[in-house]
Parts: C-alpha cells; sequence; structure tokens
C-alpha cells in the first residue's frame, strides 16, 4: 500500500522497517543495550534525527496521533517538518497534545505531563554509546558493557567533583538501566532523567548514524549514576515560568526585548499553554509573548 | 521440499497496514510480558499453524531470518510452502542457527539447543515461538521484571516440566537468554528474557485452560 504521493507507507520500504521492527523487539527484550541494525538512509538533512525518524516509521500505523517535540517545543521547524512529514507519507493524525498523543518522538526533553500506559516515547539519539568518549573503540565499549565495567564512567564523573565540587555534566547524564546496563538518554537535562524510571510508557531510542536502536520496556528502573556523598540532584531554578508560574517544570531563558531584558518560561510549550488554558498565570501574563525570541 | 501450490493460501489482504498492526501486538507484548492480546489480521492459518503464529510470521520474517521449525511443522506440507512463499525465509536444521524457531509444545527444544546470543552481542539469539494448548492468566506462574509494575500471572498449558525449569533458571545468564513468543489460536503473549518466573503449586488444571 503507498499514499497518494508514491511513497511507502511512512516512507521506509517494508524489508527496512521489519528489520527495524526485529531490532525493536530486541532491545526491548534486552534493556538499555544498543541493538545494532542495518538501516536504511532516509532523505533527510543531517541534524532532523534520521535514528528516532527511522524508528517512529517503523512503528507508526494509521490510528497513531503523532507530536514531535524538539527542546520542549510543538512548534520549532524540525519539529513542524518531521510532523508534516509523517502526516504526509503516512497520513497519520498529529497533534500537540502530550495526552493525546500515541506516539511522541522527541529531541532533548521528556514532557513534564506524565506519560501513560500504551504511549510510546521516540528520543532521537545523536551518539548511543555512553563510554565512547572514554573509549573510541567499538570493540572496547562491547567488552565494557559485557562485562558490566563501568568504573571509568564513575571516575569521570568524580573527575567533575573534584574539579566543581559537584558533578557538572547536565545533560546526557548517563543512567543505569534494570541495573544491568549503562545507557545514554540523549541530550535531554538530567532534570528529565528521573522521568524514564518506572514511566508506563514504552521508550524507544534511535540513533540513525551509528545505526543503534535500544530501549527502556514500561515499568523499569532507571537510576542516574551518582555517589554516595555526591547524590545526584536535578536542575531547579529560582524562577517560576513568566507565563503559567509554573514552579516545576524545566525552564528556559528568553530574551523578551532589543535591551536584553530576560525572563524564564516553561520549555514544554504543550504543558505551559495547557497551565494557562486552566487559569494558572505568571509574572508576565501581559506581556506580549508572541514576540518573544528563545535564546539559543 | 518444494512450494506446493495447492497448498498455499492468501496471506495478509492489507500486508502493509496487518504487519504494522501485527508488530505492535508483538511490541505491546513484548515490552508488557504475559499481556494477553489477539490478533485477527488473517482468515486462516496454514493447518499446523495457529493464527497468532502465522501472522508474528507475515509479520517479522523474511529473507534475512533463518528459520527453524519442530519436526511435525518441518514435514508439514502446508506451512513449509507457505513460509517459502510468503516469507521467503531460508528453513535450518539445527536451532543454534536460527534467527526465529517455531515449535509445537510437545516438541521443544532444549533451550540450550537454541542460540542464546553472546556476550558481547545478547541480541544475536534464537526468539522462539511456541505453540500452545491453552495461554491465560491464571495464576501459574507469577511474573515480575521490567514491563510489569508489580506482579502479573500467566498460565501456559502443555509445556514440559524440564522445559519449564530450564525456562526459569535461565534468568541467571541474563544478558543472554531467549525471548518466547507464546501462541494459542488468535491469541498472543511473549516473555522475554528478563521475565523472573516464579512458578506456582500446581499444573494448570485442564477445567480451566481455555483451550485454543
Ligand atoms: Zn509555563
Amino acid at each position: 500500500m503507498s499514499t497518494a504521493t508514491g511513497y511507502n507507507f511512512a516512507y521506509l520500504d517494508e524489508q527496512s522497517k521489519r528489520m527495524i521492527r526485529r531490532a525493536i523487539l530486541k532491545g526491548v527484550a534486552i534493556p538499555g543495550y544498543q541493538v545494532p541494525f542495518g538501516g536504511r538512509e532516509m532523505p533527510l538533512p543531517h541534524g532532523w534525527g534520521t535514528g528516532g525518524m527511522q524508528v517512529t516509521a517503523s512503528v507508526i500505523g494509521e490510528a497513531d496521533k503523532l507530536k514531535v517535540i524538539d527542546q520542549g517545543a510543538d512548534d520549532t521547524t524540525n519539529a513542524v517538518s518531521i510532523r508534516r512529514f509523517f502526516a504526509h507519507t503516512a497520513g497519520v493524525e498529529t497533534t500537540e497534545q502530550t495526552a493525546e498523543a500515541t506516539l511522541i518522538q522527541t529531541r532533548h526533553r521528556i514532557p513534564e505531563r506524565p506519560l501513560k500506559a500504551n504511549q510510546i516515547l521516540i528520543y532521537q539519539v545523536p551518539i548511543p554509546e555512553p563510554l565512547r568518549f572514554i573509549e573510541p573503540r567499538e570493540s572496547e565499549t562491547r567488552k565494557m558493557h559485557a562485562l558490566s565495567e563501568y568504573g571509568a564512567m564513575q571516575v569521570k564523573l568524580y573527575e567533575d567533583v573534584a574539579r566543581f565540587g559537584h558533578i557538572a555534566t547536565s545533560y546526557d547524564y548517563p543512567v543505569m538501566v534494570n541495573n544491568r546496563y549503562m545507557m545514554d538518554p540523549s541530550p535531554i537535562p538530567k532534570f528529565d532523567n528521573p522521568k524514564m524510571s518506572m514511566m508506563p510508557a514504552l521508550q524507544l531510542f534511535g540513533a540513525g548514524f551509528e545505526k543503534r536502536i535500544y530501549a527502556v520496556p514500561p515499568f523499569t528502573r532507571v537510576e542516574s549514576l551518582d555517589f554516595d556523598d555526591h547524590p545526584f540532584e536535578v536542575q531547579s531554578w529560582e524562577e517560576a515560568c513568566a507565563i503559567c508560574g509554573s514552579d516545576h517544570s524545566f525552564l528556559d531563558e528568553v530574551i523578551t526585548d532589543d535591551n536584553g531584558s530576560k525572563m524564564f518560561v516553561c520549555s514544554d510549550t504543550d504543558y505551559c499553554g495547557d497551565r494557562v488554558a486552566q487559569g494558572f498565570v505568571g509574572s508576565a501574563a501581559d506581556l506580549p509573548i508572541a514576540e518573544m525570541e528563545t535564546e539559543q | 521440499m518444494p512450494v506446493s501450490s495447492h497448498e498455499l493460501i492468501a496471506g495478509f489482504a492489507e500486508p502493509v497496514a496487518a504487519s504494522q498492526q501485527v508488530f505492535r501486538a508483538a511490541l505491546k507484548v513484548m515490552s508488557e510480558p504475559g499481556t494477553l492480546v489477539e490478533t485477527d489480521y488473517v482468515e486462516q492459518a496454514p493447518k499446523g499453524l495457529d493464527l497468532s503464529t502465522w501472522q508474528l510470521a507475515l509479520s517479522l520474517l523474511d529473507p534475512d531470518t533463518r528459520v527453524w521449525l519442530s519436526p511435525t511443522l518441518a514435514a508439514n506440507d502446508a506451512v513449509i510452502s507457505n513460509l517459502r512463499f510468503h516469507c521467503q525465509c531460508p528453513l535450518v536444521d539445527a536451532p543454534k542457527e536460527a534467527d526465529f524457531a517455531i515449535a509445537l509444545h510437545n516438541e521443544l527444544p532444549d533451550l540450550a539447543e537454541l542460540n542464546w546470543g553472546t556476550a558481547e552481542y545478547p541480541d544475536r539469539s534464537t526468539t522462539l515461538l511456541v505453540q500452545v494448548p491453552g495461554l491465560n492468566s491464571a495464576p501459574f506462574w507469577t511474573l515480575s521484571g521490567p514491563g510489569i509494575e508489580q506482579t502479573r500471572t500467566l498460565s501456559i498449558a502443555g509445556l514440559p516440566e524440564t522445559f519449564c525449569a530450564d525456562l526459569i533458571k535461565s534468568r541467571q545468564r541474563f544478558p543472554l537468554g531467549i525471548d518466547i513468543f507464546w501462541c494459542c489460536g488468535n491469541r498472543l503473549t511473549a516473555l522475554p528474557r528478563t521475565t523472573a518466573i516464579k512458578a506456582g503449586m500446581t499444573e494448570p488444571s485442564q477445567n480451566d485452560k481455555e483451550t485454543c
């Protein structure tokens, strides 16, 4: 079956999908372990997250409702393009509402609203191997995973502590999955790490360049690495969201005018909008928000 | 054995949509072990295969997957002809060489005969599909592990005691192991290698069991 445009359903040919689907099933059976797959190139510019796209293309069906976020926002060029791609090639409905989505493809965030059973969160992963910057050889990192030899990462994090007095890593913060495999959670802020643990939704990770797929099944323990004397901590802010007043979400600093005035707003635009709809207000409720520019 | 055209039956009426839906069912049961789902995307299966086994085959098998069949299935013209025709999967004689093994409950290979993967590549293991005479959620086995919030119960009829014992024991070798789809009529569940199994006191009773 192809769509009216002449593409394969969700672009990928059936044999590529089957191969990726088999890799996903293996990934689910071995939580946190990176399954190699012989992926086909997606016709996309670099940086679009082809790994996430290939996973989404292999999982998605006509009954799905797709949400795509980039840094928490549904309306960036990237997120809009990916949503359009699947609306076009798979004819699926799309949504910006976390609660309505059956599939959520994400780059760099986990939504603030807790995910539910039967939802699938698909991460775009640039570098799947958490040990890569310690050991460049794949044959060696494979051995380290096989033997659970993760001391080198502990040493690296502890060097942070020695140098800065705390663990400076704030994105891509390594985790242990089901007490066995060390996993790269993709470049989400460590603020989101605790959400990965015992999440009712299925989490799938796709790395297009290195052709790896890995997974965290629902209700699986995911623990961020830490030390007895330096326990894992998430980012926190003095400020609340200037739009919705949230004091518990991940905040982005934005410039509000040409004079460099700044304020903090939720990075999760759907969550923020939802709160505003419920009547929550922040300190800048009367500012012309549409004109704000996100600070890069 | 060549393909016998008189044994051929239709595959999925809508192959793209049905393959995706059956994969999602497989993903559901593999990520939430012991959950029972039903798949109804074919009218019939080749004689000797259950509807769920056949649908998994249509969705997951292709020329890249080596398949081993337990003796009765391997001698079944309808099974072989349809697998060859619809999936084009190569058939192998040794379970160890198989990416997928399809077995009847009463002619299961020893777990040790299958490929458990390697320490560096535990994904290079055989996935086992077992056809069983009964499959329901009666509390015979108590399951725990990833995909299960607390515990889940599962009852599978017709399994040899030694196979059950070996399966329970196999969890000690994680991340090596065998992931299993259990098929019964149009019903389907899975137990990946992460699922810890606690055996109950009694056999699944013939009265309780829902036959497929
Ligand atoms: Zn907000």
